[in-house]
């Protein structure tokens, strides 16, 4: 059972067996909706699970996001084939997700991307040290809904503002939900700089952004 | 060597530590993010991809071997130098915490006030050695340049010694300039370190601009440094303590090597905070049975180096001044004391993981030092300690309390209390204070009680006049 394979491939975070399994998806001719809606997704619904009930880790978690995106990789241009047929459900919501500029933590951020991964959200990882502008370019380009800003420094937290700057300077404040995080960020300090959330820890953001969502 | 002396791994275990980080300084080598040292150090004969430097074992060996053993930091009043190194044990409060958890456990963003009240504690408090560095963010100021205000403040304030700014070059230069008045001019700095700063790597195996950009600037005035590693296991460093401590040692060697190659003979610490992740969170957690074991464990290799050693503090997870703060503080704070770690920054006030100071924890932990101090002192066996002509004087069913022998030595063997509550239940169960609210009347005692050391008028002038200088540079 193929299906079966991708969703223990997936919660194994083996990446290579994913990939090899849907290089077979391909060969077969096998119906690549069916492969990422009950098997790589069963797979990552099922990490999100056991996580929550505290019996994965977060190494778990994000080889597993690791495993699903190449997966995603592999299959995506059926998959796009197929959404554009209308076979296929479109996604939770798309999230552009970063390191602001002159900061190059990025743990905190892989593990909110993973976290987002696994509940569902197509993910933007833009990496860390970015400026506002490619945090505003990407999501622009993809279409997202959400744009997640990641400082760790009290001398870096600034450049969360710049980003609700440069999204109001070219007229597109409406268009994204803006959040933050980070170690030194708050609650306080998202009101301040005029974002839509904060969140403390990577399982916050999630519930955060479906909250969002929802509104 | 003290007779308290822990030791959690054997002399071959850090041989084999030790070849590890050789290997991967070799092999995989360092990421130096800072073109001046990536120069010096290929000057030096170390080979260089791009920003990538790969250290020669031989001569990463020769150059530690040329930093100091120990040194004395010089402080403003000469009561307050510091002999860093050999069995002694330097005290430092916390440092860089961004936010203040006030009793009762609201947390806060940390201000200038907050900042200048915690300078006036540090130099009160009789158990810390430094008055510290940035002992809160005060975020009040412009970030730009509160590193300036910070500094002053400690020169102006208190009399003991403190940290520099780590801020690049640029940071590092400012700290020299205000101090070089304070004591006898630049060139007196070279004949004694007057200053001491954290240097941290990032971790895994890189070496920053602005970090590095600072300890090239104080190795070139021979001004003392902690080069510290931080691997928190299982995310920035192997799951596994050993390939954790080898990372570490790489890249605090490398660190140790470049000062040395600046300028041989700089004194060094050699510095750990590494802990472990919390595998559920990712969240650092840096006060558990593993970071305490990395904590002794960097003692034994520092002492191996033949350099003197930081690691530990009264850490915890904590969010308030409660029992898993004290239980977790003080393994924090006797792990590194009794392996004879010689410089303990974050001595006292941390809560949250570094993330928080507070005043009340605080005083908490400079009463652990305090009893941790006093158990590495050990036991004096002599013939005075002995006693035994007032044993023999006071016989069978007798008692001490009223011999001479007891009113001299009392003083000296026990360490009285600060904080510590040792009433009846009657004499407690008047007020039923917990640590928390008598740590409060603690500190506030303390501050009402701060007396300004002062500081020559003119000296204070010309101070303040190049920092406005400075300012107006920055934010111009």
């Amino acid at each position: 059972m193929i299906l079966e394979e991708l969703k223990e491939a997936v919660m194994e975070g083996d990446r290579e067996l994913v990939e090899e399994l849907c290089q077979k998806v391909l060969d077969e001719k096998i119906n690549p909706v069916e492969a990422v809606e009950n098997g790589l997704i069963k797979g990552i619904e099922e990490i999100g699970r056991l996580w929550t009930e505290g019996e994965m880790f977060l190494p778990d978690v994000m080889m597993g996001a690791d495993a699903l995106k190449a997966g995603l990789d592999i299959l995506g241009p059926e998959l796009s084939k197929a959404k554009a047929a209308g076979d296929a459900k479109e996604g939770k919501g798309k999230i552009v997700i970063g390191t602001v500029k002159g900061d190059i933590h990025d743990i905190g951020k892989n593990i909110v991307a993973a976290m987002m991964t696994a509940a569902g959200y197509d993910v933007y990882d833009i990496g860390f040290d970015q400026d506002a502008a490619a945090f505003t370019n990407k999501a622009e380009e993809v279409g997202a809904q959400i744009i997640a800003a990641s400082a760790l420094l009290t001398t870096t937290m600034g450049e969360q503002k710049e980003l609700v700057a440069c999204l109001k300077e070219r007229g597109l404040r409406d268009k994204y939900k803006v959040i933050i995080g980070g170690g030194p960020t708050t609650q306080g300090w998202a009101d301040e700089i005029g974002a839509d959330g904060w969140a403390e820890t990577a399982n916050d953001a999630v519930s955060l952004c479906n909250k969002l969502l929802a509104g | 060597m003290s007779k308290v002396t822990l030791k959690v791994l054997t002399d071959e275990d850090i041989r084999q530590i030790h070849n590890t980080s050789l290997q991967l300084l070799q092999e995989v080598g360092i990421e130096v993010e800072y073109e001046p040292a990536v120069e010096v150090l290929k000057e030096a004969g170390m080979r260089v991809e791009g920003r990538r430097v790969f250290f020669d074992p031989a001569y990463v060996e020769k150059k530690v071997a040329e930093a100091p053993h120990d040194f004395t930091l010089y402080a403003r009043d000469p009561k307050h130098n510091v002999h860093i190194g050999g069995d002694d044990v330097a005290y430092v409060p916390g440092y860089g915490a961004p936010f203040v958890i006030d009793a009762g456990g609201n947390r806060r963003p940390s201000t200038w006030e907050d900042y200048m009240n915690l300078l006036k504690l540090a130099h009160m408090c009789e158990e810390m050695d430094l008055s510290g560095g940035m002992l809160v963010e005060p975020n009040d100021l412009d970030d730009r340049t509160r590193y300036l205000d910070a500094l002053y403040a400690h020169i102006r304030y208190s009399t003991k010694c403190l940290m520099g700014s780590s801020y690049g070059a640029d940071g590092a230069r400012d700290t020299i300039e205000l101090l070089a008045p304070v004591f006898g001019g630049k060139d007196a700095l070279k004949e004694k370190p007057v200053v001491i700063t954290l240097i941290n790597t990032i971790s895994p195996l890189k070496l920053d601009a602005r970090q590095t950009g600072a300890l090239m600037e104080y190795a070139k005035w021979k001004q003392a440094m902690v080069i510290a590693s931080l691997v928190m296991a299982g995310s920035t460093g192997p799951a596994t303590l050993a390939g954790a401590l080898a990372v570490q040692n790489a890249e605090v060697l490398a660190g140790i090597t470049l000062a040395q190659t600046v300028n041989p003979g700089t004194p060094v610490v050699y510095g750990s905070a590494s802990s472990i992740t919390d595998m559920r969170t990712g969240s650092v957690s840096i006060a558990n049975a593993e970071a305490a074991l990395l904590t002794a464990s960097t003692a034994q290799l520092a002492r191996f180096y033949g350099i003197p050693c930081r690691a530990g503090g009264g850490l915890t997870d904590s969010k308030t001044v409660d029992g898993q703060a004290g239980y977790e503080s003080a393994l924090m704070l006797m792990s590194p004391v009794t392996a004879g770690v010689n410089f303990i920054l974050h001595t006292a006030g941390i809560l949250q993981y570094w993330l928080c100071m507070s005043y009340e924890k605080f005083i908490m932990d400079a009463e652990i030092a305090g009893v941790i101090r006093r158990f590495k002192r050990s036991i004096d066996v002599n013939e005075n300690t002995l006693a035994l002509d007032v044993i023999r004087k006071v016989g069978p069913g007798g008692h001490f309390l009223t011999q001479i022998h007891t009113k001299r030595n009392h003083k000296t063997e026990m360490r009285k209390p600060v904080l510590s509550d040792r009433q009846s239940y009657e004499g407690w169960s008047k007020e039923k204070l917990t640590t928390e609210q008598q740590a409060a009347r603690v500190w506030k005692k303390m501050l009402a009680e701060y007396e300004d050391p002062g500081l020559d008028e003119a000296l204070q002038k010309h101070l303040q006049e190049y920092i406005e200088a400075r300012k107006r540079e920055i934010t111009k």
